[in-house]
């Protein structure tokens, strides 16, 4: 299993970016809470100190998925899938809830967020699945949303719309990489909207509930119109989108992001980290960050094309969607293109879980790099 | 793999990548919107929100007298406040905080749950008070100073210097009128704060220093201001009047020297006072001036050549004009007696006579000349222009009384300022309250100088009235107007106050004059209004007030007596030899005890005012010099000093049987407010008919329906 051509195969390229990526949220992370919300802990580098060990642990999955294979018996298949819907559910009963969702699983000296290991997961399930026999059929095609369905149900059940709306994207990208013909989609496209019609009628007429909360509607009301509400819902856009123009082209400088530090900008460490980061950096910065989130995804894709198997290509691709969205939508909303919804930005984002599989998500592409097809040994 | 499925790998790649870099291309785009194309307005509301000023509150000038002691001044008072949202622990900060400001716990405790963003829990808070909360750090709760209006010598001059509002705006008097000058320039203080509205210690800051406002130089004299309340506030109470004015003026230039109205009140605390009490009505308020006016009668017609000291006159006790029938104050008449004579008696006739020889037209332009009907121009906010009816509604009768000031309507201000003319020889001068404007640093801005209006009558005409009113101190009604020392003019007045059209029983008893005579330093006026004593004539009761004003204020300005023949052959009669002045010894600190016998040795008398064992002022001052005889205040406490009365306490009256409505009225006129209960007549009362109230508190009255 072990061998030295592995080490000369990596991609270092795509570990370079990523070494970078974690280097600047590191950097914003420690920027954004050092002078309040770190000093409730009594430690200005309280949060960076969480974040780097969250890095270590990343870096240590990252080696594992490398040096073993990514490719998976069915048995293990089968066992990855179950752990995944048990942890899904294990959260809904012993999770501690943070504003409004019950997303975490405490341990003590850490807690883990079963939904960003879920994404690992899926995709590795879904992946092995898809890669096992055609899908353009009407029964392989159910049979795919049918395993994408508990654990979408779970993370529904949190409620964690976000992470959600991830799994959707990356459920059809990898259906789309699976090779599921057009036609599908559009017949999906169809059935969707014939669904959401339904419940719309069901909501007015016979006022049945909807399935989502107040407050989501409320921030797509934001989101639609930005004047509505502007001390409560609209606020953190707003804040955001100040955050990031009064940014301007070369930043205000490392540590000078007032927004952030004056308490204006909300959830500044995590969902807008962004905004804390071009307040200090620019435009200048912002276009370099969006530059190395580009190349990290473009390397993605490479490897999906150099994977020696569907399997890897379809794991690379679910991983490609997976920084995609998460990018876009951060990004996004942030300055308010997206709606709200609380997904945190790869690499740059304080949240352990996430960064740590989001390490070991490196870990699989490079591991599927390694394996190629036209590797030499 | 075969080939075909690599092939659509491979496009279905290059698919992605397409969506991915237009996504990538989305972003950026907004990025260059928002970061370049709109920078400049979201730093502009990134600023807006962080970064506010604050403004500093400029010192506000001090008022001096003319002699440069402080009136009123400013400083800073250590002000509690509380940020309601901040509080934690209400309860228990409640409970602290009470304990310390010594304020009801259940207070504080409301204050603190209103829902406001700030609110004042204590002005004016003291050192210990201010030091204990800071320490006590509790968050919501703060310290901070503000500049505080104090007025040191409290009610001295109170209506003349008015007062300032929370905010350090003038609201009344000279800190209204000259508000503009007092008040300075507003700094700003640009502070940085966070999302909740504190400042941040070390944010960005642009400051822009306050500029302190000038302070003004009275023309008053708070020794001379002293002596005039001090002896105004005697006089009212002892003649139970109902209240009283003084003005001395300097009549060769115009300058008001004092002005005191009693009762007063302390601009420290001025919201404790009826509003009535603030109003400096010496200038803002008009009254009959009676015999006093017959000042302008007298120059006018002497001025016109239609009298002379001499010519003769008599009088019948009464005089016939147009059928109307004005009689003399004296019942019988003064019969046969010069000009000269008459003026000593104030008799009315002959002054309506002089008024119908001089004929409607000349006495209005002497009126007018004289500044009657007209604001003088003072310096002071709501100055009065008094009545002076239009001629074509006056005839003959009218003219004949305005000869004897009655039927016309002056200020006091008015009063002295006609007075003046006669003393200064013929000039109508500008009275003024504000010498010179300063700036902090006692750099002079602006300088107020003797300001004539016109010249009224010639000099010969302004002495030879003098005269006249010499002789009315020397010989006739004013005689108790006498200074021994000092040559006085004067004329009494008691002027009836007219009821809704008709002449009342209430009185105006007032004297107006000047010392000396050959040299006038001091003018002066002083009113009691509606006098209850048994004798209300202001030759008798104003008099004696003028007398020890004036003689106090020319003792105090040094100004030298005559030692002449004439003095003692005045009424008192004194002896030659006891004329000669003699210095006042100092005798503060001393035992009462102590400090009589010195006065017995030097052959003074005295008046001991306030509780205490020791001397702690005396007037006139040591060193003064001043004949033998005179009375030495002496001053055993502090509070005697400032002559510390709040207002004159009122007797309530028995109300039993008065309806509703005539209880009211009752209260009402003596300043009283009613809290009545039930209806029909008055059967009980709280308190009880025969206790002492101050003016403005409450009588509860109950009623019962008749037959009930």
């Amino acid at each position: 299993m072990w061998d030295r051509r592995l080490l000369r195969n990596l991609d270092y390229q795509l570990l370079l970016i990523v070494a970078l990526l974690v280097a600047i949220g590191l950097l914003t992370v420690y920027s954004a809470t050092r002078s309040n919300i770190a000093l409730d802990y009594g430690d200005p580098s309280f949060f960076l100190k969480k974040q780097l060990a969250s890095v270590v642990l990343g870096v240590l999955g990252m080696a594992f998925v490398i040096f073993f294979d990514y490719r998976l018996s069915d048995l293990a298949a089968h066992l990855i899938y179950l752990i995944n819907l048990g942890l899904l559910t294990l959260v809904l009963f012993f999770g501690s809830e943070v504003s409004g969702a019950k997303a975490w699983l405490n341990f003590g000296v850490f807690s883990l967020q079963p939904a960003e290991l879920s994404k690992l997961f899926l995709i590795l399930t879904l992946a092995k699945f898809l890669s096992e026999k055609d899908i353009n059929t009407p029964k392989r095609l159910g049979l795919a949303f049918l395993h994408l369905l508990p654990p979408l149900a779970l993370i529904l059940l949190q409620p964690d719309f976000g992470t959600a709306m991830v799994f959707v994207f990356f459920f059809f990208v990898m259906l789309f990489m699976a090779g599921l013909k057009i036609r599908y989609f559009i017949w999906i496209l169809v059935v969707v909207l014939i669904l959401a019609a339904a419940m719309g009628i069901a909501h007015f007429v016979f006022d049945v509930p909807l399935p989502i909360k107040d407050y989501q509607i409320n921030r797509l009301l934001v989101f639609i119109d930005p004047g509505r509400d502007p001390a409560g819902a609209g606020w953190s856009v707003r804040q955001a989108v100040i955050a990031v123009g009064s940014g301007r082209f070369f930043g205000k400088g490392l540590f000078q992001n007032t927004q952030g530090q004056l308490g204006f900008l909300p959830e500044k460490h995590t969902d807008f980290i962004f905004g804390v980061f071009c307040e200090e950096w620019g435009f200048f910065g912002a276009f370099i960050l969006l530059g190395l989130y580009f190349f990290l995804i473009w390397r993605s894709l490479r490897i999906a094309q150099q994977a020696k198997e569907k399997y890897g290509a379809l794991v690379a691709v679910g991983v490609m969607a997976v920084f995609l969205v998460h990018v876009l939508e951060n990004i996004g909303m942030n300055m308010q293109i997206m709606p709200v919804t609380g997904i945190p930005l790869p690499f740059i984002s304080y949240g352990g879980s996430a960064m740590t599989v989001n390490l070991i998500f490196i870990g699989l592409l490079e591991s599927i790099w390694v394996r190629r097809q036209k590797i030499l040994f | 793999m075969d080939l075909k499925g690599v092939l659509l790998l491979k496009r279905r790649i290059t698919i992605l990548f397409l969506l991915v870099f237009a996504g990538v291309t989305v972003l950026t785009g907004r990025l260059f919107f928002i970061q370049i194309i709109r920078a400049g307005y979201y730093q502009q509301i990134a600023e807006d929100q962080r970064l506010r000023d604050i403004p500093l509150q400029p010192g506000r000038g001090i008022i001096f007298d003319r002699n440069h002691r402080p009136l009123a001044m400013s400083f800073n008072t250590d002000c509690i406040y509380a940020i309601p949202a901040q509080v934690r622990e209400v309860k228990e900060t409640a409970k602290t905080v009470a304990g310390i400001l010594n304020m009801p716990e259940k207070r504080v405790y409301n204050l603190l749950t209103r829902n406001l963003s700030f609110v004042w829990l204590k002005m004016k808070a003291t050192p210990e008070e201010a030091e204990l909360i800071r320490q006590a750090r509790l968050p919501g709760i703060k310290v901070i100073p503000r500049a505080q209006r104090f007025y040191p010598q409290r009610e001295l001059a109170a209506q003349v210097l008015g007062f300032v509002g929370i905010d350090n705006q003038g609201l009344e008097g000279l800190e209204q009128y000259y508000d503009r000058h007092l008040r300075g320039v507003p700094g700003s203080q640009q502070a940085e704060f966070d999302s909740r509205g504190q400042s941040i210690p070390l944010g960005e800051r642009r400051y822009i220093p306050p500029q302190d406002g000038s302070s003004i130089v009275l023309t008053i004299d708070e020794r001379i201001q002293h002596i005039a309340e001090r002896e105004l506030e005697k006089a009212v109470l002892e003649e139970g009047a109902k209240r009283g004015a003084i003005i001395v003026m300097d009549p060769m230039n115009g300058e008001i020297l004092a002005m005191a109205s009693y009762p007063g009140f302390d601009p420290n605390n001025y919201q404790e006072y009826p509003s009535a009490l603030w109003r400096n009505w010496p200038v803002t308020d008009q009254y009959e001036p009676g015999s006093t006016f017959k000042i302008l009668t007298a120059a006018a017609a002497l001025e016109e050549g239609i009298v002379r000291r001499n010519s003769e006159f008599f009088d019948p006790g009464y005089i016939m004009v147009d059928k109307t029938r004005l009689s003399c104050w004296r019942a019988g008449g003064h019969g046969r007696q010069t000009f000269l004579e008459a003026t000593e008696n104030s008799c009315n006739p002959v002054f309506a006579t002089l008024a119908l020889r001089l004929g409607k037209e000349k006495f209005y332009s002497y009126l007018e000349a004289f500044g009657f009907g007209a604001r003088s121009g003072i310096d002071f906010p709501g100055e009065g222009r008094g009545i002076v009816p239009p001629p074509a509604r006056v005839k003959n009768v009218e003219l004949a009384t305005f000869g004897f000031g009655q039927g016309i309507s002056v200020t006091p201000l008015q009063l002295i300022q006609a007075l003046s003319v006669i003393a200064n020889g013929g000039y109508l001068l500008q009275p003024r309250l504000v010498r010179e404007v300063r700036t902090p640093d006692g750099k002079v801005v602006e300088k107020y100088e003797k300001k004539v209006i016109r010249r009224v009558i010639s000099q010969e005409t302004a002495e030879e009235t003098a005269l006249l009113l010499e002789s009315v101190v020397k010989h006739g009604s004013g005689n108790r107007a006498q200074i021994p020392g000092y040559r006085v003019a004067g004329k009494t007045g008691t002027a009836q106050k007219p009821v809704g059209g008709a002449y009342g029983t209430e009185r105006v008893a007032s004297f107006l004059g000047f010392s000396p005579v050959e040299n006038p330093r001091v003018a002066a006026l002083v009113i009691l209004d509606e006098p209850q004593g048994p004798v209300k004539y202001g030759g008798v009761i104003a008099a004696p007030v003028f007398a020890a004003v004036v003689r106090d204020t020319l003792y105090y300005l040094g100004v030298p007596p005559e030692t002449s023949q004439e003095q003692s052959t005045g009424p008192q009669g004194r002896a030659r030899e006891e004329t000669t002045l003699r210095s006042v010894p100092n005798l503060l600190r001393l035992t009462r005890e102590e400090a009589r016998r010195i006065l017995t040795r030097t052959n003074l008398s005295w008046r001991e005012l306030g509780e205490g064992d020791y001397v702690m002022e005396q007037n006139p001052k040591a060193g003064a010099m001043v004949p033998p005889g005179t009375k030495i205040l002496l001053y055993y406490n502090e509070k005697a000093k400032y002559n510390v009365k709040s207002e004159p306490l009122v007797l309530v009256p028995d109300l039993t049987g008065l309806s509703v409505e005539r209880a009211g009225k009752v209260l009402q006129e003596m300043g009283l407010k009613m809290a009545p209960h039930g209806s029909g007549l008055a059967v009980k009362q709280v308190p009880a008919a025969g206790t002492r109230l101050s003016p403005g508190m409450t009588v509860n009255v109950y009623f019962l329906e008749a037959g009930m």
